[in-house]
């Protein structure tokens, strides 16, 4: 029995052994477990928060406005750019982002902008208009003249990462006091001297709630908040908050208090727009005001950060009298803590929310354009940098013209298919708008609604372009002096040409007629096919394609006979590109949307510059050029100017193809190009030709354009002769129906007509420079 | 088995161990920022080769002696006052070796005066500076186009292309463009 009982108390004793060791080792095992997990928190920590890169969407601006004096623009065209830009009029503007209008002078005080080529100050600006144009810009403080100030750009889009979450990154330095003063006496008296957690604070906020008989305080530190927005769900859990804590812990210990203020500021959640999250202050400031956040009152950041605790309830948009009840609790607690005089209180709390009006936007504006932007930005950039770096993109979109193209689209699409007796809402449209010398893109349509993102067919829609494509056939002539002029004589009889494998080609004119002899510049100008066939014929096929390659033309080209009518199909931006070389005095230059991208800390990233390329020697270029002008002045395109004062210079083409499928326009005045295409999706016939559909909107696009009365540039090597047209031959001013041509020195026919042998005396021919220079 | 599970858990803690040593060397997790991609050549202006012995960048040609007087000056009192404003900025620019800020804001003085010859050239300076020989001949080719009766610019576009041409080692084309110059404008 006592040797079992001495067993027995062995036993007791071993099993007390194994069994502190069972316990001793757990421990260790806890306290490793324990010390790993909050490793693993450390790791997580500073790996969110020092490699926290928000994913920040690509901000797309249009260009700037570049005020000086002599500027075409009227000023209600500058009221429109300064609404886009929200800055708003008051009496007298004393900050920025602020104007006043007295009739056509405005005083404005602008927003300093960081441009790609340096950061543009804040000025105090006086600009008087007077006949759609800017006669005078002084300082609004000293009254000197001013040469020249740059508005902020509009920022017209945006492109979101998949999540749709967007941000307005704000630095601490340049966020309001006033702001980080009412948001910790409201959400964290003790920010400055906790360190992570306020037990204190937990304490009160549970006596509070526990006497209110409901949630009336959060006692989270902004620490803890910020961990839970940055890390956690938002399942209220005792393990998530105690996560909660050892994470705010982690986040003090490794951060000090001014770095996890402004992460605080970037990422709190402050409301939503459709699928789209409202994160940090920065963008609510343009969310509720359409302002940047230096730009609002104290009592609009009071409503800010009431929106802290609730932005679904406190809504001010939705809710608004919860919302004014919080904001003016904000504004009190501000006042008890001396951050507002007693006597601004009342003034404060009476002001009304001043949120401005909700407008589920499209995302993006101008969506066809913001496609073309995108396309180009993906040469260079892989898809997630373009919509989570940051990037600050500046486009060449001029809004004043695009929000006139989508206006004309709208109207004029409309009358046509009244008028026209068209089924309402088939006829379908694309338009690009370019500056002629910089081939920068100023505005695109992709389709007759240009708010509708969906298929962009200045882009996308191939299209036949059918007479579009005759100037180049003629450039190709025109560029052999020797053998053509603008009066060279074609032949536009019935033509049957047989190609190599049988086939039969008769192209027919629109008219059904046969014109006999016809001046070259006139077979253009009326879009003869048959005449035009029989020259391309003759020049050859090969030598087509060769000058559609200097023209810019990338695409594939079938070398066979009806290329030279158009048998070719052709984006709206393909087209412009092309035209882009004729009205730039034959220089290519690819067609631009950007001209910049920075990136998210304003360092450059990369430039689109302006580049050239000499392409059509600029004397043929001229002659084409001037035909296209008589197109306009009296062949196919001569409707144009019930739209367009007459002196105005313009020079272009119209487009019609086989059973009126697609009807084209392609102009340019001075100093900018359009393309217009009509046709219907399902590409049947619209029962529109060129002239009597796109002619149309190009006619009403350019007509509310401030269009300079410019001569086309003068060029070398080209003189003016009197031309009697039905004969090609000399003539002067006194001759009946005679025209003056311009040739390329040396190329003018000798032979003088019978009208002028009959008086005997000849003109000198012109010397155009002389008349220009001297 | 409860040896196993010890194991397990060792290992376990080995791993955390292991990310800890990661979050040491927070390079390995912060994503890559975006890189300018392929464009070096243009992109890093002062990574650029500055010419200091380049022809008097953006100074009017004007202020150089020249035997004959010159028709259509280049430095045009008749410069609208924001061009002006833009060619002193793209000067002061140039002159610091900013030549992408310089190209920028003459650039823009080219949108508000896109006729302007005197505005290409001034490109075609800045290009040329930058060891953009090919770009910079044809900016002046396009001067060229818009200074037609101009012979002084156009002497001055030829001389520019020459330079240009002596750059991309084409001695028998620089030679041809020094003749035109000297045509237009003998000195």
């Amino acid at each position: 029995m006592a040797k079992r009982r001495k067993r027995g108390r062995k036993r007791t004793r071993r099993k007390v052994a194994r069994r502190r060791a069972v316990w001793g080792r757990l421990l260790i095992i806890l306290a490793i477990l324990m010390a790993g997990y909050i490793t693993w928190l450390d790791y997580q920590v500073r790996h969110q928060f020092t490699g926290k890169r928000w994913s920040l969407p690509a901000r797309v601006y249009a260009r700037p406005l570049e005020l000086y004096t002599g500027l075409e623009l009227s000023a209600d065209q500058f009221l429109s750019e300064l609404r886009a830009l929200h800055y708003r009029p008051v009496v007298t503007a004393s900050s920025p982002g602020l104007f006043s209008r007295n009739k056509n002078t405005f005083q404005l005080f602008s927003r300093p902008f960081d441009f790609w080529d340096g950061p543009e100050s804040a000025r105090n600006l006086r600009v008087t208009f007077s006949g759609k144009r800017i006669v005078k810009m002084s300082d609004g403080t000293n009254g000197r003249p001013v040469s020249l100030a740059r508005l902020d750009p509009v920022l017209v889009g945006s492109f979101y990462p998949a999540h749709n979450e967007d941000r307005v990154l704000l630095q601490l330095d340049n966020v309001p006091v006033s702001l980080t003063d009412a948001l910790i006496s409201i959400e964290d008296r003790g920010f400055y001297s906790h360190h992570g957690v306020a037990p204190l604070a937990i304490v009160r906020a549970l006596l509070a709630n526990i006497r209110a008989g409901s949630v009336v305080q959060g006692g989270s530190t902004l620490t803890q908040q910020l961990v839970k927005n940055f890390f956690l769900s938002s399942e209220r859990s005792l393990v998530r908050k105690i996560n909660e804590a050892i994470m705010a812990l982690l986040v003090e210990w490794h951060y000090d208090k001014d770095e996890i203020l402004e992460a605080y500021l970037n990422e709190i959640y402050l409301g939503q727009d459709g699928n789209r999250a409202i994160h940090g202050f920065g963008l609510a400031s343009y969310f509720y005001f359409e302002r940047p956040l230096t730009e609002l009152s104290v009592d609009q950041y009071a409503l800010l950060v009431g929106l802290v605790k609730g932005p679904s309830y406190y809504n001010p948009r939705r809710h608004p009298d919860r919302a004014l009840s919080r904001r003016n609790l904000v504004l009190g607690v501000m006042a008890d803590l001396e951050l507002i005089a007693p006597e601004d209180l009342s003034r404060l709390k009476a002001r009304k929310l001043g949120v401005s009006h909700f407008k589920r936007k499209a995302i993006n504006t101008f969506p066809a354009f913001l496609d073309l932007v995108r396309r180009q930005l993906q040469r260079d950039y892989r898809d997630e940098d373009i919509t989570s770096e940051g990037l600050r993109i500046f486009t060449t979109l001029d809004p004043q013209v695009q929000w006139r193209l989508e206006q004309v689209l709208e109207t004029r699409l409309k009358s046509l298919e009244s008028v026209r007796k068209i089924k309402a809402g088939t006829l379908e449209a694309a338009a690009v708008v370019a500056s002629v010398q910089g081939g920068e893109v100023l505005a695109l349509a992709g389709g007759r609604n240009a708010k509708f993102s969906g298929f962009n067919r200045a882009l996308d829609a191939r299209r036949q372009v059918g007479s579009l494509l005759k100037p180049a056939v003629y450039l190709t002539a025109l560029e052999q002096p020797g053998r053509y002029t603008l009066t060279t004589l074609l032949d536009d009889r019935p033509l049957s040409f047989t190609a190599r494998n049988g086939d039969v080609w008769e192209p027919r004119n629109y008219d059904r007629k046969n014109h006999g002899d016809v001046p070259l510049y006139q077979a253009l100008a009326h879009s003869y096919n048959v005449s035009t066939a029989r020259l391309g014929l003759a020049l050859g096929i090969e030598q087509i394609i060769k000058t559609l390659r200097k023209l810019g033309v990338e695409q594939h080209l079938n070398p066979y006979p009806s290329l030279v009518l158009g048998a070719v199909e052709m984006s709206p931006l393909q087209v412009t590109n092309m035209y882009q070389t004729f009205a730039s005095g034959g220089f290519r230059s690819r067609l631009r949307a950007i001209n910049a991208v920075l990136a998210v800390d304003n360092s450059p990233l990369q430039r689109y510059p302006l580049s050239v390329q000499a392409a059509i020697d600029p004397a043929p270029n001229y002659l084409i050029s001037t035909a296209m002008r008589f197109a306009v002045r009296e062949g196919t395109g001569r409707g144009l100017y019930q739209y367009l004062p007459d002196h105005q210079d313009v020079a272009g083409k119209t487009g019609t193809t086989d059973n009126l499928r697609d009807s084209w326009f392609a102009g340019f005045t001075d100093d900018r190009l359009g393309v217009v295409w009509i046709g219907r999706d399902d590409n049947q016939p619209t029962g529109l030709t060129g002239s009597s559909g796109a002619l149309r909107v190009w006619g009403d696009l350019f007509a509310g354009f401030n269009n300079p009365d410019q001569l086309p540039v003068a060029v070398e090597n080209i003189e003016y002769h009197w031309i009697e047209p039905k004969t090609g031959l000399l003539a002067d001013a006194g001759c009946p129906d005679a025209v003056q041509l311009p040739f390329i020195v040396g190329s003018a026919p000798k032979e003088i007509a019978v009208c002028v042998q009959k008086k005997g005396v000849l003109t000198a021919p012109v010397d155009w420079f002389k008349e220009l220079f001297e | 088995m409860r040896a196993v599970s010890l194991t397990q858990i060792s290992s376990l803690t080995l791993l955390l161990c292991l990310l800890q040593a990661c979050s040491s060397q927070p390079a390995h997790v912060s994503p890559s920022p975006v890189v300018d991609k392929g464009r070096q050549a243009q992109a890093p202006v002062t990574q650029s080769p500055y010419h200091s012995d380049s022809p008097g960048i953006l100074v009017p040609s004007t202020t150089q002696p020249s035997r004959q007087p010159v028709p259509n000056t280049v430095a045009d009192v008749s410069q609208p006052p924001a061009v002006l404003a833009l060619l002193d900025q793209a000067e002061q620019q140039a002159n610091t070796g900013e030549l992408e800020s310089a190209a920028a804001s003459l650039e823009r003085a080219i949108r508000i005066d896109p006729r302007n010859a005197v505005l290409w050239y001034h490109l075609a300076t800045v290009r040329l500076s930058q060891g953009e020989s090919t770009q910079a001949e044809q900016l002046a080719v396009k001067s060229n186009s818009l200074a037609a009766g101009n012979a002084a610019q156009q002497a001055r576009n030829w001389r520019l292309i020459a330079q240009a041409r002596r750059e991309q080692n084409n001695p028998g084309g620089a030679t041809a463009a020094e003749n035109r110059a000297h045509e237009l404008d003998p000195r």
